[in-house]
């Protein structure tokens, strides 16, 4: 079997990038409310998971990729801004619905699987493996940045 | 628009480029050859109306026996499976026969196109062409009508990817099947963002207010492992040069922006001396690239 042109590309910016825009992300939370301290733990937890999430869909390319589009705009939304971005043509037509989601063995987990990643309800399945390797990707490098900020800044 | 023969005709007459003699000299036989030449053609009346309202996508449609699609701009989306001939292993020939098969507007799938290049064009080349077509092999003792072939290019893109998702989630090599590996996917990514989460709460535990001993962090980690560095000990303010970074893919829009925010901050803030811990949260950032922050990253 001979295809025409290997279009898999997973290629995720290094640990620096991520911990850049992590950073810069945290920094302007804290001077967001420079009044105001929140109080509540919880609160405090949200913002910065969110900013990790902000952050990690930034460093691995805004508009490069779906799920990173569909998170950043579902934090705008949150916060009332409308983020606009360049439309791309998806050109899924009518015909194309049809046949897209065929296999139903691999549709229960499938389903699922657009639960998790941003950005995913709308995907055609084989869309969705693409963006799941690239998400996956990106979390773990998120996390591995996360954990070195842990570890440098708990008491030694 | 394409029109039927007789219909053309019709349609002449009432331009009057035909004169009323035509049909006396076709006589009624004559009528009746060209419905019958119609019915030979194959009456596409039924199909043509199908896909009448693809005629500004696809471009021109012959009503010719051999007819070709024009290619549409979107390179993905158009991928024509294209029946090889000619198989290299097995001694017998299973022949695939040229299709020429009209549109049929309900079997698209996402790997076909809306039509098939006649074979008798490119049945000359034994190579594969890479423009734009998928290129499928029916093996052997497999069906080789066109819905069983685009169904097997679209499991096979799938399986590709599923392959690269196994290469990444840790632990699918021991599962297979797809159902399998697909739960093994969705554990993974579920892991995935308890520990994001997990770490952000350590986070916030460990950071009550949260700039300030990220600045401290920085001057810790300078002080501690990388005093050899002179211009992180120097608390003198650093002019930033925006153009000396090297630019690299997504975070180069942000290093403009944060190199512009620093200035402001150094600028506004030059004799402090309570300030020389923004002085080093300017360092970490400009430093950002070098070796030393990334081996911080990097070590533990």
């Amino acid at each position: 079997m001979a295809f025409a042109e290997n279009h898999i590309n997973t290629d995720v910016p290094e640990k620096d990038v991520f911990a850049l825009h992590f950073l810069q992300t945290l920094s302007n939370l804290s001077t967001q409310n420079p009044f105001s301290s929140p109080d509540k733990k919880s609160d405090r937890v949200k913002k910065i998971k969110k900013a990790a999430y902000v952050s990690m869909a930034r460093a691995a390319g805004c508009t490069d990729r779906l799920w990173s589009r569909a998170l950043l705009q579902r934090a705008a939304k949150r916060n009332n801004k409308i983020v606009r971005f360049p439309r791309r043509r998806k050109r899924v037509t009518w015909l194309r619905r049809r046949s897209n989601r065929r296999d139903p063995v691999e549709e229960a987990a499938a389903e699922r699987l657009r639960n998790l990643v941003p950005g995913g309800g709308e995907m055609k399945t084989s869309k969705l493996m693409e963006e799941t390797a690239h998400y996956i990707k990106c979390l773990s490098m998120q996390v591995k940045v996360m954990q070195c900020l842990v570890d440098g800044l708990s008491p030694k | 628009m394409d029109l039927s023969v007789l219909e053309r005709v019709n349609w002449l007459q009432q331009q009057q480029m035909v004169s009323p003699d035509f049909f006396e000299i076709l006589g009624s036989d004559g009528r009746e050859e060209l419905k019958r030449v119609e019915s030979y053609l194959g009456n596409n009346n039924d199909e043509m109306q199908g896909f009448r309202h693809y005629e500004t996508i696809d471009g021109c449609i012959s009503r010719t026996s051999s007819f070709q699609m024009e290619q549409v701009k979107n390179n993905e989306e158009n991928r024509v499976i294209a029946l090889q001939p000619k198989r290299k292993t097995e001694g017998k020939t299973e022949k695939i026969e040229n299709k020429k098969k009209k549109i049929k507007t309900e079997d698209e799938t996402e790997s076909s196109m809306k039509g098939k290049s006649n074979m008798s064009n490119s049945e000359t080349s034994s190579e594969i062409q890479k423009r734009d077509y998928i290129h499928v092999r029916a093996r052997r003792g497999e069906a080789t009508d066109r819905h069983s072939l685009a169904e097997r290019a679209r499991r096979e893109k799938l399986s590709k990817k599923m392959k690269c998702l196994q290469d990444i989630v840790p632990g699918c090599n021991k599962v297979t099947g797809k159902a399998g590996m697909l739960d093994e996917i969705i554990n993974y990514v579920q892991s995935l963002q308890q520990q994001v989460e997990f770490l952000s709460m350590k986070l916030s535990v460990l950071n009550p207010e949260l700039e300030f001993h990220i600045n401290e962090l920085s001057t810790k980690q300078f002080q501690a492992c990388f005093t050899d560095l002179p211009e992180a000990v120097s608390k003198q303010p650093m002019m930033v040069d925006a153009s000396s970074f090297p630019l690299q893919q997504h975070g180069s829009l942000d290093y403009s922006l944060i190199n512009s925010n620093q200035t402001t901050i150094l600028s506004s803030q030059k004799d402090q001396t309570s300030s020389s811990w923004e002085i080093h949260s300017q360092c970490l950032y400009n430093n950002l690239r070098t070796d030393s922050v990334s081996s911080f990253f990097s070590h533990k």
